[in-house]
């Protein structure tokens, strides 16, 4: 473990270029931190290179003198991974945000780890392609962000991780090494897939520093639909409904308290004047006469059910958005009230008695708290967010919510589900990680990291300690 | 009270358009068509006069080819009555619409006459003030209120520098600007009893019109690109560069 020495500053201002290393307070508390509230950063020093080689001369500098990285990408973890407590250097990805060499045979494109998200699906689709990882942070967050927390998010059920879109992956090892994994090979059957580690290791394991991303065939034409549930599990009968019919390409749900927080904090019309516990918005690709009326007819058969209560459908590309957004509003709304939050998973056939047991007991725990549910349902994955109410210590808060934490945890372990489906670990789920790994696998991952970072100064004391 | 409503079916207001290889027109191929944002606030304020008593009946006209009907279905998926397609084939221009708008009016008759004040294709904002001209009747364009008082409207209408109101007597023309209302989304239970609904389709000729081209459209071209912006050092460059290359200062 490294013992955060003073940083080398004229060193590192050497190797990126003068008015590249920050320690001004603003800077240190900016790069500091990711989206969470709950650590208050305390960065020694910030650098920003701008190429491969100056990431692996930092590197190399860090090293010998045994001071602590973390490497920072968009800073929107909602883990704490990329937060520096301890006197870190932050390695900040921001300036190697070239997209180069797009090879339209291969449907592939090299872009520097600091790549903006949003910057990637702009780029595919002025290519005509299309880059299916989103969620609402895609405007902020970095492509190596994407990768190191194995960023899921709106699409997944029919477009996969961000795992699934990573061709090939360019990292500097805690030594300093520069291992150029997979090369963009659709098929590579020569040994462990080295890039496969690297995908999701919150920056544990190096810097990543350049990846190969697979473009998909752009979507024609989707539709948008959000409908009225009367419970949860009403939810997972209309998903099955609906995925008997069509090809969902997404299946999210959120809650009453959700949608009116929305509502009244974004200044967007409700979907439709019925009030129901919970709304599913669908996302499909509809080819023309044939899917709209099975779709119609899957509604109307939910509705004989009392499955669905009330719904609507986008007529234009502007309600798809404004449909949309009241999902993906949901986490900045809520941001003020500096919610903790919970992203459990487990398998989508469980899901429906594994949510009405977390609901029995969060609502048993937390008669107080207002809890916002949300989340993507259709990979039977949700976000539980418990907001803090007014006044009520920040330190406090936290603790009463890690101790209902385990309750909600010992359920998801007895199902054999995930205490973080997408957000990784961080500092954040460091302390719950047992829930949903076995001590073995986890003396693994301590070996693996040694494997890459001998000296441990890569992101320490994050996912898990040494 | 009859509401007349006109709806046209245009390019989606979110979709990037393109000209086509040859220049010859915009590309149409398998783009995303909805209904003209502002023929949208139409429809949306008729419902709203139903809802409110003001309106006995909507009724919901467009002029177009086959497609246009899935227009005219949103429209009686948001509340209007029924529906009625003039069918002409390409794009009418704004002159041959107001006529055979003219021709629906006649038969019609309706008290108030809802338009949206241009589409976002042609961006004419022309065929509301023609139709006008041609049946006689009072037009309140722009409209960001309109308040129907016995025989009387009072349309509040957004002209530079304010709002100006303007009573018209009935039956009257309204085209609406973008402030009026904010359209609900339909319904799926509406969609579907839209599907019902009466949709008769007439041709110019049932209305004694003869559909005739004014205008050639000679070349369609994407805008100049903007070349990327410079992100200078400090504020004596960004001055000096005002000074000796903008020239503005
Ligand atoms: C409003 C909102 C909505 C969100 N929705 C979703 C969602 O739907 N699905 C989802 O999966 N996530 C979601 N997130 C979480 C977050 O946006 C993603 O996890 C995102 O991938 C993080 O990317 P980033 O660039 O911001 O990473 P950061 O927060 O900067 O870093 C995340 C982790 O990766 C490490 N890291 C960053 N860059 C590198 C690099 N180049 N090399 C090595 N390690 C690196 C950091 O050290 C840290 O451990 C959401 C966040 C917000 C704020």
């Amino acid at each position: 473990m490294a013992d955060n020495p003073c940083p080398p500053l004229a060193q590192l201002e050497a190797i990126v270029g003068a008015g590249r290393v920050f320690t001004d307070a603003d800077s240190l508390e900016h790069y500091g931190r990711d989206w969470t509230r709950f650590y208050p950063p305390a960065p020694c020093a910030v650098v920003l290179p701008g190429s491969i080689e100056e990431v692996q001369a930092i590197v190399h500098l860090a090293a010998a003198e045994n001071l602590a990285i973390v490497p920072s990408g968009g800073r929107t973890g909602l883990s704490a991974g990329g937060v520096a407590t301890r006197g870190e250097l932050v390695l900040a990805l921001d300036r190697m945000n070239r997209i180069e060499d797009f090879n339209p045979v291969d449907r592939t494109v090299r872009c520097g780890a600091g790549v903006v998200t949003e910057q990637l699906q702009q780029f595919a689709a002025d290519q005509g392609l299309f880059y299916p990882v989103d969620f609402a942070s895609s405007g902020s967050s970095q492509i190596g962000g994407n990768i190191s927390t194995n960023a899921g998010g709106i699409k997944v059920i029919r477009h996969g991780m961000t795992r699934d879109w990573v061709a090939g992956l360019k990292l500097v090892t805690g030594t300093g090494e520069l291992l150029d994994l997979n090369r963009g090979l659709v098929k590579n059957n020569t040994g462990y897939d080295l890039r496969h580690l690297v995908i999701g290791a919150e920056g544990t394991l190096g810097v990543v520093v350049e990846a190969t991303m697979q473009l998909d065939q752009a979507p024609k034409d989707l539709a948008v639909m959000v409908l009225g549930v009367p419970d949860m599990p009403a939810l997972m009968r209309v998903l099955g409904a609906f995925r008997e019919q069509l090809t969902l390409s997404a299946f999210e749900f959120f809650s009453e308290p959700a949608l009116a927080k929305v509502v009244a904090h974004q200044g967007l019309p409700r979907p439709f004047e019925t009030e129901a516990p919970y709304y599913a918005l669908l996302e499909f690709e509809q080819s023309g006469e044939v899917d709209m009326d099975a779709a119609m007819a899957v509604f109307e058969d939910c509705v004989g059910e009392g499955w669905v209560l009330d719904g609507t459908i986008s007529q234009s590309l502007t309600q798809a958005e404004n449909l949309w957004r009241l999902r993906e509003d949901i986490s900045e709304t809520i941001t003020p009230w500096t919610p903790y939050k919970n992203d459990i998973s487990t398998v989508i056939s469980k899901v429906p008695d594994f949510l009405d047991e977390v609901e029995a007991v969060v609502n048993a725990a937390y008669p107080d708290f207002e809890i916002i549910w949300f989340g993507h349902i259709g990979d039977g994955n949700v976000h539980l967010n418990i907001l803090k109410p007014e006044g009520l210590d920040i330190d406090l808060f936290r603790e009463q919510c890690g101790e209902v934490s385990k309750l909600v945890f010992d359920i998801v372990q007895r199902y054999g589900g995930s205490v973080s489906a997408e957000h990784g670990v961080g500092l954040l789920k460091k302390d719950y990680l047992q829930y949903s790994r076995s001590p073995a696998e986890i003396e693994i991952m301590r070996q693996i990291k040694r494997a890459f970072d001998p000296q441990g100064i890569m992101n320490p004391g994050k996912i898990f300690d040494l | 009270m009859k509401v007349l409503v006109a709806v046209k079916r245009v390019v989606d207001y979110n979709v990037k358009v393109r000209a086509k290889a040859d220049g010859s027109d915009v590309d149409l191929n398998n783009v995303k068509m909805a209904i003209n944002p502002f023929c949208e606030i139409a429809v949306e304020e008729a419902v709203r006069l139903k809802e409110k008593g003001v309106a006995t009946e909507v009724v919901v006209v467009s002029i177009g080819g086959k497609t246009c009907q899935e227009q005219i279905r949103t429209a009686l998926a948001l509340g209007a009555d029924r529906g009625i397609q003039v069918e002409v084939e390409g794009n009418a221009e704004p002159l041959v619409v107001a006529k055979l708008l003219k021709g629906v009016v006649e038969k019609e008759e309706p008290q108030l006459v809802i338009l949206g004040k241009q589409s976002i294709d042609g961006d004419n904002n022309q065929t509301g003030q023609m139709l006008g001209a041609l049946t006689g009747m009072g037009q309140g364009t722009f409209a960001s209120e309109v308040v129907v008082d016995g025989d009387k409207v009072n349309v509040t209408r957004e002209i530079d520098g304010g709002l100006q109101t303007v009573a018209l007597t009935l039956p009257a023309i309204v085209t609406t600007d973008l402030r009026l209302n904010e359209p609900r989304y339909a319904s799926l239970p509406n969609i579907m009893k839209a599907k019902k609904k009466p949709l008769d389709v007439l041709t110019p000729a049932d209305l004694g019109v003869e559909v005739k081209s004014h205008i050639t459209l000679l070349k369609v071209e994407p805008p100049a690109e903007r070349s990327a912006g410079i992100k200078v050092a400090d504020v004596d460059q960004l001055v000096d560069k005002l000074k000796n290359e903008a020239k503005v200062i």
